[in-house]
């Protein structure tokens, strides 16, 4: 399973990544054989041979020692990466099980263990304000430098860091299903914590430990560097750096050229392995591009999609069209797959027309479309969209944003997500006002308190200092409802109005809709996947498959002589 | 209301910590190998006066009531005095904060105004090519700047523009990468101790040309570095804002672009907000490398030498003041951000 992951990680890795993961494996062995491999001894002092240039001999030169660069910095991994290692390795060991038990004593409850973890956390807090190089430059003059002693130091200033990140995993995954089944069964917290539900906190610890090892080493050399770290004659790539940075003014440049490269190249790597690791144990990271892969062939039904030819019906009575779509095409930039081709549609004023189909069919697309929204991703390919006598796709910018909410408004799925987390519903509705008609901002509030009264919204002066997360949903669609019928529009465009809301929910805000827009005279043009609605509020419906209309007809005769199998098969599953 | 009630909580916090930090430091401190009065009088002293000196100095007490010596000496702006220069710490901190503060500033302030513009260019969904080269600009920014040691980096820019006759640095405009103003340059008279502002409350704009033209390398170093972070952090949230429903839905209300974008990057700033506070304290680690490597008399070098010295005072001073002012920075930035976020709750304690 986890060899699958890494597998299929592994093949959408980009080749310059797989490179350094070549050469992180080579540091790794360096780490380990590095000593062994030196050529010449790599603490002994030759005075004959002080500071030499990169020669035949001497690859990166000479130190002020007099000693083989190349060979020091072949050995210096060995310090270096094993103390990066060897700390993170311990704040892991000491940092998630206090993690854990500090999140299962909070997620206890009671007073006494609520202030137990607040105490805990504060105290952690007061740990992490000492500043991490300087905090660790103590430690090592106190207990002397020492690589056991810097190891310690280095430990202790990054074991916060677990603490905190497996805390917070475990309390958010003690809530889980999972851990609540355990607990059913009958077994002990403890164990719920460490058996259950710490296995799945470890993606999390996994990823921060490949962050920490090339901080790690980055401190060590830095501590070395400022020569309270690793002491020479140790080859240590800090302590090399710093005692070539003198030379490096008057021109001798090796001395710290080779082995600052080696620590550049070295806590690169790294920190590109975090980024793979990061891949390997987020599988979303990865899956997302396979799984929009997926969604476009889905959405076109694979490359040819099989639709029998769709007996379409023009609707022969139609005057004058709000909206008129021909031919209309979307597909993909990139892959060049279609997700929309052929739609044709006419809504004539005051009309409402439904579009029903299942999900992945397009609804979604053609709705971004038809209102110029899509993504930098998606473009239109073919077709025209024309609203009144503007041709919307070859309209510019700023006159389409104009007609937008006062001619044509949308509303979007999810209201709750539609609107800015940080924006109050006062400020939406009056920055939609004053992007609309020059009035000031008590005229705005006035008319907002209105708009909001329009929708039936209780006590609408209160709501409107009130933010989207003090909403319940059926508020905050009431909200978007207000927005869309501000300026009595033409058009209105629905997407999935009432997706996450409960059935009495749908059926107020559907009512109310469908009230105002009557009342304004306004064209509406629903997308739902709920056949029911579709059926009891418009007048024509279209059924989508696969980015095509394969059919459409006044919503009676369609219901009651479906001409087209897919229609015929979308029914039947609501009639079961 | 509910600022005032999470400020009043955050304060109820603050003070013990601060009380805890500076136990924990003049623990550590006194941990420190070598007695301090035998290492002021020199080897070769008697023990009688060695004694003395240690009396004098509380050193005979139990260290529970030298803490609270200290602490009495600390509230009176007593610090102590450094064994080896002879100096008040508290002097010496007065004349070195604010060195180290400018780089912190400046750097934070060069962040802000070429990285955070850049970060919200690539974060951009339009793909056309001024936004394309900017995004293979910083895709080698971002690689870089992860794995460049700050010190390294320091190193790299002295060989460049001064090593020997290749240095492409000309002598009339920096003579050398070293220290806060050339050899010949003499210190404007001290009032805030920003060697740019007290040059220019003397008058004196070649002193300003000069403390500016030395600030330039330790900044850059410190920017490019430290601002990664920041940087990243930036465009992925505003990537993800530019992304949102909420965004979307904005355009299809018909709102000006210039609302649209500022009402996302107001999501994007809260995280952005945060890691920039941890930045904050690392660039102070940070400028303790970089002052080293630009020989620059700030903070930095102070603490260096105490440590080096196994100097008491200055280094419980130095690191005291750190600590503190992390734990402001910290609580500045919690407050910041809870004004700005209505999401968040005032009991919660941050993951």
């Amino acid at each position: 399973m986890v060899w699958l992951r890494i597998m299929r990680t592994l093949r959408a890795l980009p080749k310059w990544q797989l490179a350094v993961l070549v050469m992180f494996f080579g540091w790794i062995f360096l780490t380990i054989f590095g000593p062994y491999l030196a050529p010449f001894p790599t603490e002994v002092a030759e005075p004959t041979t002080r500071l030499l240039p990169p020669s035949g001999t001497y690859p990166f030169g000479t130190d002020e020692n007099g000693i083989d660069i190349f060979s020091r910095v072949l050995a210096a991994p060995r310090t270096d990466v094993v103390i990066g290692v060897v700390a993170t390795a311990l704040s892991v060991v000491i940092g998630t099980p206090l993690g854990v038990i500090v999140a299962l004593y909070e997620s206890r409850g009671g007073a006494g263990s609520t202030a137990f973890a607040e105490t805990f956390m504060r105290l952690l807090e007061v740990i992490q304000s000492f500043p991490v190089f300087v905090f660790a430059m103590v430690l090592v003059a106190v207990f002397g430098g020492s690589v056991t002693n810097i190891i310690i130091a280095i430990a202790f200033v990054n074991t916060p860091v677990f603490v905190r990140i497996v805390r917070s995993d475990v309390l958010s995954l003690v809530q889980r299903p999972f851990a609540e089944a355990a607990r059913a069964v009958g077994n002990r917290e403890v164990r719920i914590g460490f058996r259950h539900v710490l296995p799945n906190a470890l993606p999390t610890v996994i990823v921060q430990v490949s962050v920490t090892v090339g901080f790690a080493i980055l401190l060590t050399a830095g501590l070395s560097f400022v020569g309270a770290g690793v002491k020479p004659p140790t080859p240590e790539l800090g302590a090399m750096i710093a005692s070539g940075a003198k030379y490096l003014e008057i021109g001798q440049w090796w001395a710290a050229f080779f082995p600052g490269i080696a620590l550049g190249l070295i806590v690169f790597s790294f920190g590109i392995f975090g980024e793979i690791m990061t891949q390997v144990m987020e599988p979303r990271a990865v899956r997302r591009e396979t799984d929009r892969r997926r969604e476009h062939a889905l959405e076109t039904g694979g490359d040819e999609p099989e639709v029998p030819d769709a007996p379409t019906v023009t609707l022969s009575h139609m005057s004058e069209p709000v909206l008129a779509v021909e031919h209309l095409g979307v597909a993909a930039v990139d892959s060049r797959q279609a997700l929309l081709s052929e739609i044709h549609l006419a809504l004539e004023a005051g009309h409402s027309m439904g579009i029903v189909g299942e999900s992945g069919s397009g609804k979604s697309v053609l709705v971004k479309a038809l209102l110029q929204l899509l993504p930098p991703e998606l473009a239109v390919t073919s077709g025209s969209v024309r609203y009144l006598d503007h041709d919307l796709l070859t309209m510019n910018k700023g006159a389409m944003r104009a007609m937008r909410t006062t001619q044509i408004a949308a509303i979007l799925p999810n209201a709750k997500s539609q609107l800015n987390p940080l924006t109050s519903v006062g400020d939406m509705l009056r920055s939609a006002l004053q992007a609309h008609e020059k009035i000031s901002a008590k005229q705005a509030e006035v008319r907002s308190i209105q708009l909001l009264e329009m929708v039936g919204i209780v006590d609408p002066a209160q709501r409107l200092s009130a933010f989207p997360h003090e909403l319940s949903g059926g508020m905050a669609q009431r909200v978007c409802l207000a927005m869309a019928l501000m300026y009595r529009p033409k058009l209105l465009i629905a997407d999935e109005p009432t997706a996450g809301l409960d059935v009495t929910i749908q059926r107020q805000v559907l009512d109310l809709t469908r009230t105002l827009a009557e009342d304004a005279g306004t064209a509406r043009l629903l997308i739902t996947g709920d056949l029911g609605i579709a059926a009891h509020y418009c007048d024509t419906v279209a059924v989508m498959q696969a980015g095509r209309i394969v059919e459409i007809d006044e919503t009676e005769r369609l219901f009651d002589t479906p001409r087209h199998p897919y229609t015929q098969h979308l029914l039947d599953c609501v009639r079961v | 209301m509910r600022l005032a009630l999470y400020i009043g909580r955050r304060f109820l916090f603050l003070i013990p910590q601060v009380f805890l930090i500076s136990f924990i430091t003049f623990v550590l401190v006194r941990l420190l190998p070598g007695d301090p009065a035998r290492l002021s009088l020199g080897p070769l002293a008697p023990e009688s006066s060695v004694e003395a000196l240690r009396a004098k100095m509380y050193l005979d007490r139990p260290i529970p009531e030298q803490y609270v010596i200290w602490l009495e000496n600390a509230f009176q702006g007593d610090l102590g005095e450094s064994w080896v220069n002879n100096t008040e710490v508290i002097d010496d901190l007065v004349h070195r904060i604010p060195v180290t503060l400018e780089l912190i500033f400046l750097s934070l302030l060069v962040v802000f105004l070429v990285l955070v513009p850049l970060a919200i260019i690539t974060a951009s969904r339009t793909r056309n090519w001024i936004v394309r080269v900017f995004q293979n600009l910083t895709f080698g920014y971002g690689m870089l700047a992860g794995a460049l040691p700050d010190f390294l980096l320091g190193l790299v820019l002295i060989f460049f523009l001064f090593a020997g006759a290749a240095g492409l640095m000309p002598a009339e405009i920096l003579p050398g990468p070293e220290g806060r103003l050339g050899i010949l340059d003499f210190e404007p008279p001290f009032v805030t101790g920003s060697i740019l502002i007290d040059s220019l409350i003397a008058g004196d704009m070649e002193i300003f040309w000069s403390g500016f033209m030395h600030l330039i390398m330790p900044v850059f170093t410190l920017a490019f570095v430290y601002g990664a972070p920041i940087f990243k952090m930036l465009r992925s949230q505003m990537e993800g804002a530019l992304k949102a429903d909420y965004t979307t839905y904005a355009e299809a209300v018909g709102l000006a672009p210039r609302i649209v974008l500022t009402r996302a990057a107001r999501v994007a700033a809260g995280p952005t907000l945060v890691i920039t506070g941890v930045v904050v304290m690392f660039l102070l680690g940070g400028a303790v490398l970089v002052e080293r490597v630009f020989n620059y008399v700030g903070l930095g070098q102070y603490a260096i030498n105490g440590i080096v010295t196994a100097d008491y005072a200055p280094i419980q001073g130095f690191v005291c003041f750190a600590a503190i002012f992390t734990m402001l920075v910290y609580l500045a930035v919690d407050l910041i951000h809870f004004a700005m976020d209505p999401r968040i709750k005032i009991g919660g304690t941050q993951g």
